[in-house]
């Protein structure tokens, strides 16, 4: 019964395309959190989840949001799987969307 | 050793509240005693002015802060607070109806707990950056002082428009603190507003529903009111109002003395220098780290007892001190110009500068010419 609570996984695999490059983040590590620690350059700004810079689509698995994003997202791109890394947290592994690319404005 | 003198520092503010309570119960001289508190603190904060410390970590960088001590000890804080409205509204009570308790005692009641109610900003400021049960607490805390709306307005305002016109918590060059208490309180409340209002729009609800954030944020503090009408009715009802003023008026203080006078240019990230770091040792303990601005600013969601020195603006003096400052506009004026001559001269960009030109040396000019 107690099975699942005793060995919950302490970190998730995360794909990010596209390039498909996997991190690891622990467990109640925001995304963003473990992607900044795994040296990549995640698009951010504030951090603490009102600027929508760090936003990114979920393709598969589950996260736990930390706070409404209908605040800053529109609630179709929510319903579409997009997120805000900085206040994500994975509850599976996950695969996800996002543009590494950009350039600060 | 190391571990409980980090952890156990930041206990002052529990403490004294306690003792606040304590002296509320007992009543007499000893209702006063939140305010004797105050004016001793604001001694040690003077006297520990030149006193400035970095945060701890151990060899490997691990902090020496123990996360559910110090979440346990503000979360407490939250039926602690309560407690101390229902001292105030027992005294009231005891004034009102039984009439065992002097005038001079109730207004030691209601003084001492505006100014202690108004502590509670440092820890609904520190829940707020800590989602779920945390961001609650944080709204219930503020709530008390009738100010949930700094819970949203803080995380989806200030943190993103700090040092611009937008932040109504960025107190700009010649505003004293008078000023902005009202003009912080009411802007902050505006933007909670609308941003419900555009969230509601978004989602196809009414404005009366019950994820209306802004306004359910006003009815958490509807118990108090209740309380306070039937401890004392109209009494009652002045003794919360004044009790809000205050507590109120400190939160708004905290942001006047954390930003006054700083600019930041349009769309660019706020960086270290967009904030005044207060991090004497007494207002570091005290405030549980929450004078270290510049720092918190940039990594929003960091736990306080990791927040350190960055070397950027630095007023070098505490909350305490600067707060007798600002009561005094004047002097309040008079001391931070030399401080903001120097962020002009070393910590503005070439665009910050402009602005500074343009708002305010132009202004001063005409003045002078006239």
């Amino acid at each position: 019964m107690f099975k699942n609570f005793f060995n919950k996984k302490k970190s998730f695999a995360v794909n990010i395309f596209p390039g498909d490059q996997e991190i690891s983040i622990s467990r109640g590590e925001t995304l963003l959190a473990g992607a900044l620690r795994s040296g990549l350059a995640w698009p951010h700004k504030c951090q603490v989840g009102s600027c929508g810079r760090c936003r990114c689509k979920i393709l598969e698995g589950k996260i736990r949001p930390e706070i409404d994003f209908n605040y800053v997202l529109d609630p179709v791109d929510v319903a579409s799987g997009f997120v805000l890394a900085c206040q994500s947290t994975a509850k599976t592994d996950i695969k996800v969307s996002v543009d590494l690319t950009h350039k600060r404005k | 050793m190391k571990k409980l003198y980090v952890n156990v520092r930041y206990l002052i503010v529990p403490v004294m509240t306690v003792t606040t309570i304590i002296g509320l119960f007992i009543g007499g001289i000893y209702a006063w005693i939140g305010v004797f508190l105050f004016g001793i603190n604001t001694i040690l904060d003077t006297l520990t002015k030149d006193i400035h410390l970095k945060a701890d970590f151990d060899e490997d960088g691990n902090s020496y802060g123990i996360k559910i001590f110090q979440y346990s000890v503000m979360y407490l804080m939250l039926p602690i607070f309560i407690i101390l409205q229902l001292a105030l509204a027992n005294n009231l009570y005891k004034f009102i109806y039984l009439e065992v308790l002097e005038i001079s005692e109730l207004v030691g009641s209601i003084l001492s707990c505006g100014l202690w109610a108004g502590l509670g900003i440092i820890y609904g400021h520190e829940l707020s950056h800590n989602k779920r049960e945390g961001f609650n607490v944080s709204r219930a805390i503020m709530a008390l002082s009738g100010a949930s709306h700094f819970t949203y307005a803080h995380v989806y305002n200030h943190h993103l428009d700090l040092g611009h016109e937008d932040d109504p918590a960025t107190a700009p060059r010649g505003r004293n603190v008078y000023a902005h208490a009202w003009l912080s309180h009411a802007g902050q409340s505006k933007f909670s507003y609308d941003l419900e209002n555009a969230k509601l729009k978004k989602l196809n609800k009414s404005f009366f529903s019950l994820q209306n954030k802004w306004l359910l944020g006003y009815l958490y503090s509807l118990p108090s009111i209740i309380l306070f009408v039937w401890s004392g009715g109209l009494v009652g009802v002045i003794a919360l109002f004044i009790v809000w003023v205050i507590s109120n008026f400190l939160l708004e203080a905290l942001n006047f003395m954390g930003h006054y006078g700083l600019i930041r240019e349009t769309g660019k990230p706020v960086e270290h220098r967009h904030s005044w770091d207060n991090d004497n040792l007494f207002t570091s303990w005290f405030f549980i780290e929450i004078g270290r601005q510049c720092d918190h600013h940039v990594r929003g969601e960091t736990y306080f007892w990791e927040l350190d020195d960055v070397k950027g603006p630095n007023y070098g003096i505490g909350y305490f001190s600067l707060f007798v400052l600002a009561l005094i506009p004047s002097l309040f004026r008079k001391f931070t110009q030399k401080h903001l001559d120097n962020w002009d001269q070393n910590y503005a960009t070439g665009a910050e500068k402009e602005i500074v030109n343009k708002y305010y040396v132009n202004e001063l000019l005409q003045k002078a010419s006239k």
